[in-house]
């Protein structure tokens, strides 16, 4: 008669405490090339998100990538086509605000805001850089106190939304 | 009128979801049927009552009533009808209520289809689906009415004032008709594309899609059934929203591509990535559930990859509608933001909970262990880890590293594209490679040298491809890498079909044709999810072509001019200035593109001046090969500036998408047909 045991054979259990080894170094590896991988890209490429006034204000920020936004002045936009050179200059936005458009509208009313020369080179000028836009730019503050941006976003709240008519006759259609 | 029939089908469709909700848990409580069916009669009255104030709004549109002021923000007398009608998701009120009408139409299919099959789950899972579509039926109704009207106060009319209400405040008079007209905002010409007729709703439908596998799952927690009907269930509504979706971002990136005029079609954006994170946890939930499907595995991460699919719509809704997020596409900051963030977080820590208690009393254990390094279900688990991995990096990026900053550096700390790139550029390589490996492995234990085997041929053909990437002169170890591992992943994919057809040609004698027609036929599954990695691999081949190998110049060409770009030629021919019927003015450059020294093409990139701002439209030659893509910056009938780009490979990211979107039809297809004939038949057998 054969006899049968439940225990499971040994070759068996050590196969099955070798598998997990391997899941274990497995997973261990791949979690440590992701988070090595986050890590290092974060410290390559991270940027600060500052305001005009941060900037001007900090030495520190002088010379180093960093992301800025602020409030677009029409009447200083430049473009020079053939050279592929946008010229202009932002109005410094508080950080905080409630309404956008509002924001940007104050900022540039204010004579007494901070104000940012912008110099991007070879890039064809954005559709939405118009006055009263916010801008988001990437690039550094040189010696000469120009902002040299490598990348520009730009949003234009007022002329979308949350505006309202102005100017309306208050001459009823219906009552 | 319309103003009032509008908000009083919204206030009925909520009150119908409400009671629905409350009608569902007390006749799952009371364990009564005629409670129940009132709720599901409820739910299903929510999509009429919401497409009623839906054809309000759209009415409202196309006649023109500007006293509305969503009506008067999103188009002006000269928007033509198309524009008119897709207005209704231009803009944050009109898509708020088109996403209630998207989940009510869910819910109705999903009350149609899965209430007889799925009677212990489908209570609950109204009850979660009609909390959600009462959340959004509130913002419309509450807070971001798209009904409001304009009003002229009876104490400001000298100021000329209006001030925008839902109900008419009392001696209020009506401005006049035609200074809203007038006055009337527009479409943002951006979104005057016909991308942007249908992308929006494809994302719409993918994101509201991904609320009905979030209920079923939901449902199985709450109910306890968690035996395969709400996998069966979530699994199939999994892959309606994940083509939605994936059609979505598809044809995002092509607006992009045509309006935006930087010759690229991804930007990093928090907007872009909020879009693409549900779509990684989807993607990576379809994967996993086909292992609890098999082997009875990984039920609690399942649970949890439906929960994080819900709750990634959700967040990614909150960033964007509520203007926290500093995007070129964000929606104005408004009022709905802390309500979206207080119902993401309520919804993802009722499900979380439910999760943990029901993991707790051991009800979501797996009935299998992993026991082979290099089997199916290790390398799907793989896959799942690198989607989960792209997930981590896209959302730290966007959103972790800027909010974390924010709170404990006083300062917000942001990314750019080169550093998304970093993170994800070998994620996907690894991504690739497993799609390659993971479908020629076998469940439960795969011997490295059965794998080895199978492997052989791709490899070689892999090996063969790379190599003549090489002569061909390709050096950058980059592309090398990431064109190696699309064309193993392409190679196995259509290895494995060949192989399957062969062995039908073989066997049962069938021809190439019937075999191959035969062999998706018998296994829709298998041999779709084939033809979507068939897809991504065309795509994986068109973002490579398009992003390493760009050609970025910029020229001033005098009239009759002509340059040479590689084997391009371009010549610039006049300059035209018109007027559209809509009133803008185009400026048009005439181009004629030479290869050769042969004419191939006449490009026309112009420039429209709208009202507010001018927009750019490319012309572009499209080949097979490449696109060239040309944008007029400036100048007149004598001298005109121009960027040109030639994207190699790029038409092959939305071809990859077509053959995806195929591909998953074919996979989501099955049994709904042979069910019905089923029902059919025992219909005629009991006559």
């Amino acid at each position: 008669m054969a006899v049968v045991s439940w225990a499971k054979p040994k070759h068996l259990r050590k196969r099955k405490g070798s598998e997990r080894l391997k899941f274990l170094i497995g997973g261990g590896l791949i979690l440590a090339s992701v988070v090595y991988l986050l890590v290092s890209g974060t410290l390559q490429g991270a940027r600060y998100f500052i305001t005009v006034d941060d900037l001007l204000k900090d030495g520190a920020y002088e010379g180093k990538t960093v992301r800025i936004s602020g409030a677009v002045d029409g009447e200083t936009i430049e473009y020079d086509s053939e050279n592929a050179i946008i010229r202009f200059e932002i109005v410094n936005i508080p950080g905080e605000f409630d309404d956008l458009a509002s924001a940007l509208r104050a900022a540039l009313a204010n004579p007494a805001a901070s104000r940012l020369s912008i110099l991007v080179e070879d890039e064809a000028i954005p559709d939405l850089l118009q006055h009263e836009a916010q801008a988001i730019l990437t690039g550094a503050l040189a010696p000469d106190g120009i902002f040299r941006a490598s990348e520009l976003l730009l949003k234009c709240p007022s002329r979308f939304e949350e505006t309202s008519p102005e100017g309306l006759s208050a001459i009823p259609e219906h009552n | 009128m319309l103003a009032e029939i509008g908000p009083a089908s919204l206030a009925l469709a909520l009150l119908l979801a409400l009671y629905a909700a409350v009608a569902c848990l007390l006749g799952i409580g009371a364990g009564s049927e005629t409670l129940l069916r009132s709720g599901r009669n409820a739910a299903l009255l929510t999509f009429p009552a919401t497409l009623l104030a839906t054809a309000m709004l759209v009415l409202a549109l196309m006649t023109e009533q500007y006293q509305i002021s969503y009506v008067w923000s999103v188009t002006d007398p000269q928007t033509p009808a198309i524009y008119r009608f897709t207005a209704l998701w231009g803009s944050q009120r009109g898509s708020l209520l088109f996403w209630s009408l998207l989940l009510s139409l869910f819910t109705f299919g999903a009350i149609a289809l899965n209430w007889r099959s799925e009677g212990r789950l489908m209570p609950y899972a109204i009850a979660t689906m009609m909390a959600s579509l009462a959340f959004f039926l509130g913002l419309s109704l509450l807070l971001e009415n798209p009904f409001e009207r304009w009003w002229i106060l009876p104490d400001m009319p000298e100021s000329r004032q209006v001030v925008e209400r839902a109900l008419i405040p009392a001696g209020a008079i009506a401005p006049a008709r035609e200074n809203l007209a007038a006055s009337a905002t527009g479409l943002n010409p951006l979104l005057r594309h016909f991308g942007m007729i249908i992308h929006p709703p494809m994302l719409y439908l993918g994101f509201v899609g991904f609320t009905i596998p979030f209920a079923f799952a939901l449902a199985a927690l709450a109910s306890g059934d968690l035996s395969t009907g709400w996998i069966q269930a979530t699994r199939r509504w999994t892959l309606i929203a994940w083509i939605f979706l994936s059609l979505g971002l598809i044809l995002g990136g092509r607006w992009a591509y045509d309006v935006l005029g930087w010759g690229g079609y991804w930007g990093w954006d928090p907007v872009e990535n909020a879009a693409f994170l549900p779509w990684l946890v989807g993607t990576a939930f379809i994967h996993s559930v086909m292992i609890q499907e098999k082997r009875g595995m990984l039920k609690t991460w399942n649970m949890a990859l439906v929960i994080a699919t819900f709750s990634a719509v959700m967040f990614g809704s909150f960033a964007t509608r509520s203007g926290v997020i500093e995007s070129v596409h964000s929606f104005a900051r408004s009022e709905i933001g802390f309500p979206m963030l207080a119902f993401w977080a309520l919804m993802t820590l009722i499900a979380l909970t439910l999760l943990l208690w029901r993991w707790q009393r051991g009800e979501l254990r797996g009935e299998q262990q992993f026991a082979n390094i290099l089997s199916r279900e290790t390398m799907f688990v793989l896959n799942n880890v690198i989607f989960i991995a792209l997930f981590a990096a896209i959302f730290w990026g966007s959103f972790g590293l800027p909010i974390i900053s924010e709170l404990f550096m006083g300062v917000e700390v942001t990314i750019g594209p080169a550093t998304f790139e970093f993170f994800v550029v070998p994620l996907f390589i690894a991504m690739y490679i497993l799609m390659g490996v993971a479908p020629l492995s076998a469940w439960g234990a795969t011997s490295a040298r059965r794998l080895g085997k199978a492997l052989a041929i791709p490899l070689v053909l892999t090996v063969l491809s790379v190599l003549l990437l090489i002569i061909a002169g390709t050096g950058a170890l980059v592309s090398i890498l990431g064109y190696g591992a699309v064309c193993f992943a392409g190679y196995v994919a259509l290895f494995e079909i060949y192989r399957g057809a062969r062995a039908r040609h073989r066997g049962l004698n069938e021809n190439w044709l019937r075999a191959v027609t035969a062999l998706f036929r018998r296994n829709q599954r298998r041999y779709g999810g084939y033809v979507v990695h068939l897809g991504v691999t065309v795509i994986g081949i068109g973002i490579i072509g398009s992003t390493v190998f760009q050609t970025e110049v910029q020229h001033s060409l005098a009239r009759g001019e002509t340059i040479a770009i590689k084997d391009y030629g371009l010549r610039y021919d006049d300059y035209i200035r018109a007027q559209a019927v809509d009133g803008r003015m185009m400026n048009i450059a005439e181009l004629t593109v030479l290869r050769q020294g042969a004419q191939v093409a006449r490009i026309r990139p112009r420039v429209d001046d709208y009202p507010d701002m001018p927009m750019t439209i490319a012309g572009a030659h499209s080949t097979f090969e490449n696109d060239f893509y040309v944008l007029l910056l400036g100048g007149n009938r004598e001298r005109a500036t121009f960027r040109i780009y030639i994207n190699p490979l790029v038409n092959l990211v939305w071809w990859g998408g077509i053959v995806l979107i195929i591909g998953t039809v074919i996979a989501a297809y099955p049994k709904v047909i042979p069910a019905r004939r089923v029902r059919k038949r025992e219909a005629e057998d009991s006559r």
